[in-house]
């Protein structure tokens, strides 16, 4: 059982308080959408849970340590932040590779791809494909296996209907297998969503 | 750390035309120098040993945004700042590729290059000692100078006015032949400052 929890979280960006005294606590099978209005530091929140930003008042725990000072965090949670992470002049599949390597795990992306209606275009390059497209195909990412925690920065953004469906299902699958996933978004979830909090 | 610099050469074998762009460019450049002087042996010889290292100042220059500066820009830095930890190993591996991707080729093309200009056997071993050596040192400054633009985004020309003064003293004693002790000095000290320069340029774009 994992848990994340923030003790009074406060952060200053240059001269502007961007969070102020942020208290949650999250366990293994729950999500948490974090609300707020643009520039309230939704970004910062997921950047500072991801220790890029170390620079914070009060105390960010995973299982009752430290992330600053737990080694191994780093490698339990991924991050899908606002930037798609593709090489526009590279396809699809060129993509995929050099994600391969990164994440150091060989995935079956073809079969991972084959019911979607991006398959065909797995040779193309990644700048001849629509926001959407590149969006679905960034959140690829969320197949590699080996991590207790997702960090979603705006995930729905540009997604139609039916790829936001197979998120929200691809959400539930990773909480049904205890994971924890923290997800920024201002559009209104279904109920099932467990928690919310607005900062 | 092997894992970056696999994905960094595979990256760089996808879109090879980079590679080719480099060699080409060092190439043009020193074909400039007939042009420009006149073909008397001579006067080529010792021309070509100072314009080489111009040449790859400027080989170099032209590859620095794609040290840190196209992963920043798409984002894959944040997945390669997480996965490597410990930012040394990271930006050593980024020294590794860098100098393999885009030095190497020069160095392998200086032979031939160097044969075109009348050069003999034993000056053209002295220049290929001094550019590899002083490459290194080059390759290093170039890692810290794109680590601390990184925000900046599209300033070829800020990065170049950084740099241009910092290669100085490497082509200062690279035209010298025999001066690979002060080349090799030179490279160390920049292997120091760069290291630490550059951790702190990417520690600050984590914040």
């Amino acid at each position: 059982m994992n848990e994340l929890k923030t003790e009074n979280l406060s952060c200053k960006r240059g001269e502007n308080a961007v969070l102020n005294n942020v208290n949650f606590s999250i366990k293994s099978g729950e999500t948490l959408v974090v609300k707020g209005r643009n520039g309230s530091g939704k970004t910062t929140l997921l950047r500072i849970l991801s220790n890029f930003i170390t620079s914070y008042e009060g105390k960010v725990m995973f299982n009752d340590i430290s992330i600053r000072e737990d080694s191994l965090y780093n490698s339990k949670f991924n991050l899908i932040g606002q930037k798609n992470s593709l090489k526009e002049n590279l396809s699809i599949k060129k993509n995929f590779d050099l994600w391969d390597i990164l994440f150091n795990e060989a995935l079956d992306h073809v079969k991972l791809l084959k019911h979607n209606n991006l398959y065909h275009l797995i040779n193309r390059d990644v700048g001849s494909l629509s926001d959407g497209q590149k969006k679905y195909i960034s959140l690829h990412r969320l197949n590699y296996k080996k991590y207790d925690l997702w960090f979603l920065d705006e995930p729905f953004v540009y997604l139609d209907e039916v790829n936001t469906h197979l998120l929200i299902k691809k959400i539930n699958q990773f909480n049904e297998n205890m994971g924890i996933v923290i997800l920024t978004s201002n559009i209104n979830l279904p109920k099932n969503f467990h928690k919310e909090i607005n900062i | 750390m092997s894992n970056l610099i696999k994905r960094d050469l595979l990256l760089s074998f996808y879109s090879s035309a980079n590679f080719f762009f480099t060699v080409s460019f060092f190439i043009l450049v020193l074909i400039l120098i007939p042009f420009a002087f006149g073909t008397q042996t001579d006067q080529l010889k010792n021309l070509f040993k100072g314009v080489v290292w111009i040449a790859l100042a400027l080989s170099i220059i032209i590859t620095v945004d794609r040290i840190f500066n196209a992963d920043y820009e798409d984002g894959n830095l944040d997945i390669i700042m997480q996965k490597n930890k410990t930012i040394e190993y990271l930006i050593i591996s980024k020294y590794i590729t860098h100098w393999f991707i885009y030095c190497l080729p020069l160095l392998v093309i200086l032979p031939i290059l160097s044969f075109l200009f009348y050069l003999d056997y034993s000056e053209t071993i002295q220049i290929f000692i001094n550019l590899f050596i002083g490459s290194f040192g080059m390759v290093f400054i170039a890692n810290f100078v794109s680590a601390l633009t990184l925000g900046a985004r599209r300033t070829i020309f800020l990065k170049a006015i950084i740099m241009i003064p910092l290669f100085v003293p490497f082509i200062i004693f690279g035209s010298d032949a025999g001066s690979w002790p002060i080349l090799l000095a030179l490279s160390m000290l920049s292997f120091v400052i760069s290291i630490y320069v550059t951790a702190y340029g990417l520690r600050l774009y984590g914040e």
